[in-house]
C-alpha cells in the first residue's frame, strides 16, 4: 500500500513538473518580456558562478592530467596525454561537472529564494499588483539558466585545459603550440558539438526543477529548507538523466 | 447613486473547501463605497480566504464573488490583472520583496503599470507614498533593516502608490504592539478620508475594530453571523458574540 502511494506521489510529481514545464513554453513567449530581471538573472547566475565553475574546472583538469600520466607511461603512450584530456574534458566531464556544480549554486538558490518568496507572501503580492510572477520570476530563472550554463561549460572547458598544460608541464616539457596543436587535432565536430547541446538542457533541468520546487514551496520556513535541497537532489539525477539520453542519441546518429 | 452602484464588493453564498475543511460554507458581503467593514472571526475562521478569493489568488467553488459588478472567476487574466489595479492588498506579513530596497519596493508597482511616467515623476510618487506613512527617511533602507510596524507601513505605502479604489487588509495590527497597532489603525482612517478607499479589515484585535470599523461583520462557522456597528455588537447579549468583545 506503501509502495502504491509512493508511486502514485512520484506519478503526481512527474506529471506536476511536466504541467509546469508546459507553463513555461506557454508563457515564455508572450509579452510583456521581463528584460531588465532577465539581464539581472544573466548576471547573477553566469557571472557570479564563475569563481566557483572556474576554481573546480581548474582543479579537474589538473588532476585529470596528473592521475592519467602514469597509465599512460605504462604503456609508452604519454604523447597521447594532452589528446585524451581534452577529449575527456570537452565531451564528458566539462559539461556535466558544471552542470552538477551549478545544480549545487544555483538550483539551490533558486529554490530557497522562490521558496521564501511563496512562505512571505511575496509571489501573491505580485500577483495581486497585476504582475504574472510565473513571467517574472520562472520564465526569466529558466531562460538565464539554459542560456548561461553552455557559456559557463565552455569557460569550464577552456579553463580545464589551460590547467591540463599546466599538469603535462609538471613532469616534462610541452611547448604551448605543440599541447594546443595536439588538443585541437584530437577534438572533432562529434565531440564538441553533442557536448554543447546537452548543456542548454542541463541548464534548463536545473532553472525549471529550481523554479518549481520553490514555486510550489509548502508553508513554513522548513518548506524552504526542503525546495532547496530537493531541487539540487533532482537536478543533479536529471542531469544524469540527460547525459545518459544525449549519449544514445549521439550514438544512434553517429556521433560518438 | 442607487443603492446597487453603491456597492463595491458582494459575494453570495460563497462557499469553499479545502478538502475536508469546509471553510466558508455560503458567505454573503456587500461592501459599500467608501466604508470600512471589519470582518471579525476567530483564527482559522477562512476571513483571509474570503479577501484571496476577492482578488482571484484563490477562487471559490460555488457562488459569486463581484467587484465592480464583474465576477472575479469569469475575468480573464488581462482583465483581471486590470481590475487588480483598482484593489490594494496589504498582506499579514506585509510581503515587502526581500531583494529590493524600499525605493525599489514602491517603484515596482508603478513601473509596470504607468510606464510613462518619467524618473522625476515616480521619484515624487515614491516620496509622497512614503511621506504619507511618515517614513520618508527608509527610502533606501532593505526590507531586513525594518521593524514590523515599519513594514506594514512600507507595506502600505507600495499598496497605495496605486491610489486604488479599494483596499483589503488582512491582519493588519497582527504582531504589532499595541502602540504602534493604534498607528496603524489611525493610518487605516487617514487613508479612507484622504482617498476615499472603501476597505475590507480582517482582523481580530478589538482595539482596531472599534477604531476603524464603519460596521463590523462577525464570522463565525463559514457564514455571516450578525453585522452592525461596534456599539451594536458590544451591547449584544448574544453568547456567540460576547467572546469577542469581552
Amino acid at each position: 500500500m506503501a509502495k502504491q502511494s509512493r508511486r502514485s506521489e512520484f506519478l503526481t510529481e512527474v506529471g506536476n513538473i511536466s504541467a509546469f514545464t508546459g507553463k513555461f513554453f506557454r508563457e515564455g513567449f508572450k509579452p510583456r518580456y521581463e528584460w531588465s530581471e532577465l539581464f539581472r538573472q544573466c548576471y547573477i547566475i553566469g557571472y557570479e558562478s564563475l569563481p566557483l565553475v572556474g576554481i573546480t574546472a581548474f582543479i579537474m583538469g589538473l588532476v585529470l592530467t596528473v592521475q592519467s600520466r602514469p597509465t599512460l607511461e605504462e604503456f609508452g603512450a604519454a604523447s597521447y596525454l594532452p589528446a585524451m584530456v581534452a577529449v575527456s574534458i570537452v565531451r564528458e566531464i566539462g559539461p556535466v561537472i558544471t552542470a552538477l556544480i551549478c545544480a549545487g549554486k544555483i538550483g539551490s538558490s533558486i529554490g530557497a529564494e522562490l521558496g521564501s518568496m511563496r512562505v512571505t507572501e511575496q509571489i501573491d503580492a505580485m500577483e495581486v499588483s497585476g504582475t504574472n510572477p510565473f513571467k517574472y520570476l520562472v520564465v526569466t530563472r529558466v531562460i538565464a539558466c539554459t542560456m548561461m550554463l553552455p557559456i559557463l561549460v565552455v569557460l569550464a572547458d577552456g579553463i580545464g585545459l589551460y590547467a591540463s598544460y599546466i599538469g603535462v608541464n609538471l613532469k616534462g616539457i610541452v611547448s604551448w603550440n605543440l599541447y594546443t596543436t595536439q588538443v585541437f587535432e584530437s577534438l572533432t565536430f562529434s565531440d564538441v558539438m553533442p557536448a554543447l547541446v546537452k548543456t542548454y538542457f542541463f541548464g534548463f533541468a536545473i532553472g525549471i526543477i529550481g523554479c518549481y520546487k520553490g514555486y510550489f514551496s509548502n508553508k513554513g520556513t522548513e518548506g524552504v529548507g526542503i525546495a532547496a535541497n530537493s531541487a539540487v537532489v533532482v537536478s543533479s539525477l536529471m542531469i544524469f538523466v540527460i547525459d545518459l539520453i544525449a549519449v544514445q542519441i549521439a550514438d544512434i546518429l553517429g556521433l560518438t | 447613486m442607487s443603492s446597487e452602484e453603491n456597492i463595491v464588493i458582494r459575494t453570495e453564498k460563497l462557499v469553499k473547501s479545502f478538502g475536508e475543511n469546509h471553510v466558508l460554507k455560503g458567505f454573503d458581503l456587500e461592501l459599500n463605497r467608501g466604508e470600512n467593514l471589519v470582518v471579525l472571526g476567530k483564527s482559522g475562521s477562512g476571513k483571509s480566504v474570503l479577501i484571496k478569493c476577492m482578488v482571484g489568488l484563490l477562487y471559490p467553488d460555488a457562488g459569486v464573488v463581484s467587484v465592480f459588478g464583474k465576477e472575479i472567476p469569469k475575468l480573464t487574466q488581462i482583465e483581471l490583472d486590470q481590475l487588480r489595479t483598482k484593489i490594494g492588498f496589504l498582506f499579514q506579513s506585509s510581503a515587502l520583496y526581500d531583494s529590493m530596497t524600499v525605493r525599489e519596493n514602491l517603484e515596482f508597482p508603478l513601473r509596470r503599470h504607468w510606464m510613462h511616467k518619467s524618473k522625476e515623476e515616480v521619484n515624487e510618487l515614491v516620496i509622497e507614498a512614503l511621506r504619507n506613512v511618515g517614513l520618508e527617511r527608509a527610502v533606501d533602507l532593505m526590507p531586513s533593516e525594518l521593524s514590523g510596524g515599519m513594514r506594514k507601513r512600507i507595506g502600505l505605502a507600495r499598496t497605495l502608490i496605486l491610489k486604488p479604489e479599494i483596499m483589503l487588509y488582512d491582519e493588519p495590527t497582527t504582531g504589532l504592539d499595541p502602540i504602534t497597532g493604534r498607528e496603524i489603525s489611525n493610518l487605516i482612517v487617514a487613508i479612507q478620508e484622504k482617498y476615499h478607499t472603501s476597505s475590507i479589515i480582517i482582523t481580530h484585535d478589538m482595539e482596531c475594530a472599534k477604531i476603524v470599523a464603519n460596521r463590523i461583520m462577525i464570522l463565525i462557522d463559514g457564514l455571516k453571523y450578525k453585522v452592525g456597528t461596534y456599539e451594536e455588537l458590544k451591547n449584544s447579549d448574544d453568547p456567540k458574540i460576547k467572546p469577542f468583545f469581552a
